[in-house]
């Protein structure tokens, strides 16, 4: 008998005209491994969320069809009643963890079923090393990292051995060494356990890693924009068949899978077909369509701009330190810096990424420029900048989108107000909730409600982080208008694709210090650079700073696989 | 002597909370001095050598509570009618004043004390589980306060998030910073209730997703309710009213 079994369930929200859910029919058996994919707004959490019986108890929506989970209607029986069958691993691990310590965290959904108390710890003790964690069983959940409280949310799921396991975007809010060991952690807690999965995840490059199709659910089901059943068969053909509609809509596909796609090819970067296929892109070639490059190859690459040699410096960091928490007034020893010796120049019109492993000071160093903390020595010259905090809720301070864009303006900017929403593909957005909005247009808002004080420089703190490929197109546009409007900016980020993608040059800090400093191509075939700073090369970027002869070219490249993702005419 | 080892961290979180409250409750009928001050005198002795407390700290955990109590007594001290002993300008001090005054001062010094002793020598989780336990604390509650508690921690840090996100945006004052004020504080405020009110939403899920409310449920660790404990309470109990029977004017 069928785990999960759905017959044409339809689902609506109320205050919205058309359904997030049309018509699915599917059946998930016993220990079976499903991935679900789609593009923004096809309904994959709503999916997840009708299996887990949030919908509809929690959260108010139309529901037709039928939707069983071990044989029980999810309709007529309450989360909590589910939960003995049914366990999840939900984006945000700060959420997702509720008491003081890691063991009573693990322990609660045991002693909720009924768990004899004597073997809870042997217990405790086998989730925590199935997710690769026993190093922290006793400690505070306050002190964990993103990585280490996802897999400790993940051992609280699976220590109550459920039938079915259900992943929602687990990795979306991690770095990349999060992003590994949270994923070698669900393939040895599953192969362990052996529940049925069901994993949704628009970020599969980061998610399958090195392995590729191997580290992924054997099987697929792809929604439709429409929120139908687009596909569902095994992955290997269902990413095949599927690529080019999957990366038009915004996912990261496994780079071999979106590059046969948009080449013909067989094998991603091995092919021979791929390889030449990329080699075409990096070409300079007549205005219009560059060779080989199918599909709508706009000639509008934000970047193509040739660079001025010379630009007027907007903010100047000199002998700079940086360091977290003010320094203590009445103690004698000295704060420790998470960065000394910082020497930096934000020039007119250039994009500046901000590379570096968690904690190297990255977020303190963009405070410190931003003027929000103060610098422990040195000094920061130029005119207050502006700056975008990683999450966009932090900032919201207004019950509209427009109201947003506009606060702290002053009177009588209507006009820049309506152009800025227009800009940003925020206008039919205007009178909504900042709150309600998907991740991407929070993040544009955010952008357009910045950019609207015209500060010259602007500062963003992971600004793509956990958004999909679509809006992260959206961003790097985005930004890339801002320098060109004469602004500089400086961004952080852990997806070296999306920095290559943007930014001019790169700045690299390990060890309390900047270890690199220079263009971005440059700072990116620097292997001990890289090694220094734990970044980690995506191979499509090594195979084109390996095999594309210029710069120019390997830009080239990037922005024509970007234009394969339809973007919405007004969010560039 | 650790705290964590302490013969008070040793006894079980409802019968200490208990007698905190008798003691409260008790107080609240005594108007004179004396007892109190004996009281506090006893209290404060129990818990210097029962909860293994730094004396540092207790000392900085007093200036709250002598705060409280230095302006109880003078408050009642100037405006209470009675007997005249003193007089400051246009203030009269008067004998009833500074009996009740000082009655409530110590009063307060007294729960104080106990207070400081009790938040020392228990564990915030062990608490719950033991109201749970012992004292019928609903499920729903007691894991609703831990939740709400891990939030707490994390508050400092969402509120300084939030200050900055908010200053950046200000409009420049006249020396090229942001300007403050408390419109903007009200701002931030808001914004810190809404991303709490979104996170509890998301943990009231979660704990519902752990299968919170299941029926039969078990407790990993219990909190142990022993002998002793009944032993400790009686003891506290007998010193309790042997203070009253001795200092309170027949």
């Amino acid at each position: 008998m069928a785990l999960v079994s759905m017959r044409q369930v339809a689902v609506a929200f109320p205050r919205r005209r058309a359904g997030v859910l049309n018509g699915i029919t599917l059946d998930i058996a016993p220990h079976e491994r499903v991935l679900v994919i789609g593009g923004s707004g096809s309904g994959k959490s709503t999916l997840l969320q009708l299996v887990s019986g949030v919908i509809p108890h929690s959260v108010t929506a139309e529901v037709e069809g039928t939707v069983t989970v071990a044989g029980v209607d999810t309709g007529a029986t309450s989360v909590v009643e589910l939960s003995r069958i049914v366990a999840v691993l939900a984006q945000d691990p700060a959420s997702g963890i509720c008491l003081p310590t890691v063991e009573e965290e693990i322990a609660l959904p045991m002693e909720n079923r009924g768990v004899d108390p004597a073997v809870i710890p042997a217990r405790i003790d086998a989730a925590l090393e199935a997710a690769g964690v026993t190093r922290l069983r006793t400690r505070r959940t306050t002190q964990l990292s993103g990585g280490e409280g996802q897999r400790v949310a993940l051992a609280a799921a699976l220590a109550a051995e459920p039938a079915l396991l259900l992943l929602d975007e687990p990795t979306s809010m991690l770095d990349s060494a999060g992003v590994s060991a949270v994923r070698d952690a669900i393939a040895a807690s599953v192969a362990r356990y052996s529940p049925a999965v069901i994993l949704v995840e628009h970020r599969l490059d980061e998610f399958a890693g090195r392995a590729g199709l191997a580290a992924l659910p054997e099987r697929t089901i792809v929604l439709g924009a429409d929120g139908t059943l687009a596909a569902d068969g095994p992955t290997g053909e269902v990413l095949a068949e599927h690529a080019r509609a999957l990366t038009a809509s915004g996912c990261w596909l496994p780079i071999g899978n979106e590059l046969d796609a948009v080449f013909g090819g067989v094998g991603g970067l091995d092919s021979p077909v791929v390889r030449a296929g990329l080699l075409a892109l990096g070409r300079p070639s007549p205005r219009g369509e560059p060779e080989g490059a199918p599909g709508p190859a706009g000639d509008s690459g934000p970047k193509e701009a040739p660079r001025p040699a010379w630009s007027p410096t907007l903010l100047a960091a000199t002998h700079l330190a940086v360091s977290r928490t003010r320094p203590a007034r009445r103690t004698r020893t000295p704060h420790t810096p998470v960065l000394s010796g910082v020497d930096l120049d934000l020039r007119a019109g250039q994009v500046v990424a901000l590379l570096g492993a968690n904690g190297s000071g990255k977020s303190t160093l963009l405070l410190t420029l931003a003027g929000l903390l103060p610098a422990t020595a040195g000094t920061v010259v130029g005119k207050r900048p502006g700056m975008v905090f990683q999450n966009p809720e932090h900032q919201f301070v207004a019950h509209t989108v427009s109201g947003e864009v506009g606060y702290g303006l002053p009177p009588g900017s209507d006009a820049l107000v309506a152009r800025l929403l227009d800009d940003h593909g925020l206008a039919h957005l205007a009178d909504q909730s900042p709150h309600r909005l998907s991740g991407g247009e929070k993040r544009r808002v955010s952008l357009a409600a910045m950019l609207a004080h015209g500060r010259g420089t602007l500062l963003a703190d992971e600004p793509t982080f956990g958004l999909d490929r679509r809006a992260t197109i959206g961003v790097i546009g985005a930004l890339r208008g801002a320098a060109r409007e004469g602004g500089a900016v400086m961004f952080s980020s852990h997806d070296l694709r999306t920095v290559a993608t943007l930014a001019d040059r790169a700045v690299v800090v390990a060890h309390g210090r900047v270890v690199a400093d220079g263009p971005v191509f440059d700072v990116l075939r620097d292997e001990s650079v890289l090694a220094k700073a734990h970044l980690a090369l995506p191979p499509l970027i090594r195979w084109l700073l390996e095999n594309v002869g210029s710069d120019a070219g390997v830009l080239r490249a990037l922005l024509a696989l970007d234009s394969e993702v339809a973007v919405p005419a007004a969010a560039s | 002597m650790t705290v964590a080892d302490s013969p008070l961290a040793r006894r079980n979180p409802t019968v200490k909370f208990g007698l905190l409250v008798v003691v409260s409750l008790a107080l609240l009928f005594v108007f004179e001095p004396l007892t109190p001050a004996v009281l506090y005198v006893v209290a404060l002795l129990a818990v210097a050598a029962g909860s293994g407390i730094r004396p540092r700290l207790l000392l900085l955990g007093h200036l709250p509570f002598v705060g409280v109590a230095v302006g109880l007594l003078l408050v009642n001290a100037l405006s209470r009618p009675g007997i005249e002993i003193a007089r400051l300008g246009l203030l009269r001090v008067t004998e009833e004043g500074v009996e009740v005054g000082a009655a409530l001062g110590l009063r307060t010094l007294v729960i104080g004390v106990l207070a400081l002793g009790f938040v020392a020598s228990t564990d915030g989780v062990r608490l719950m589980t033991s109201l749970h336990q012992h004292a019928r604390l609903g499920l729903r509650f007691t894991y609703a306060v831990l939740a709400g508690y891990r939030t707490l921690e994390e508050l400092p840090r969402e509120w300084q998030l939030i200050r900055h996100a908010h200053a950046v945006r200000a409009r420049s004052g006249a020396r090229g910073g942001p300007l403050g004020g408390v419109r903007a504080f009200a701002r931030a405020g808001f914004a810190l209730l809404v991303v709490s009110l979104r996170r509890g939403e998301r943990l009231a899920m979660a704990l519902e997703s752990r299968g919170l409310g299941l029926a039969p449920r078990t407790i990993w660790r219990p909190v142990a309710l022993s002998g002793t404990d009944a032993v400790f309470a009686a003891a506290s109990l007998v010193v309790l009213a042997a203070v009253f029977a001795l200092t309170l004017p027949r």
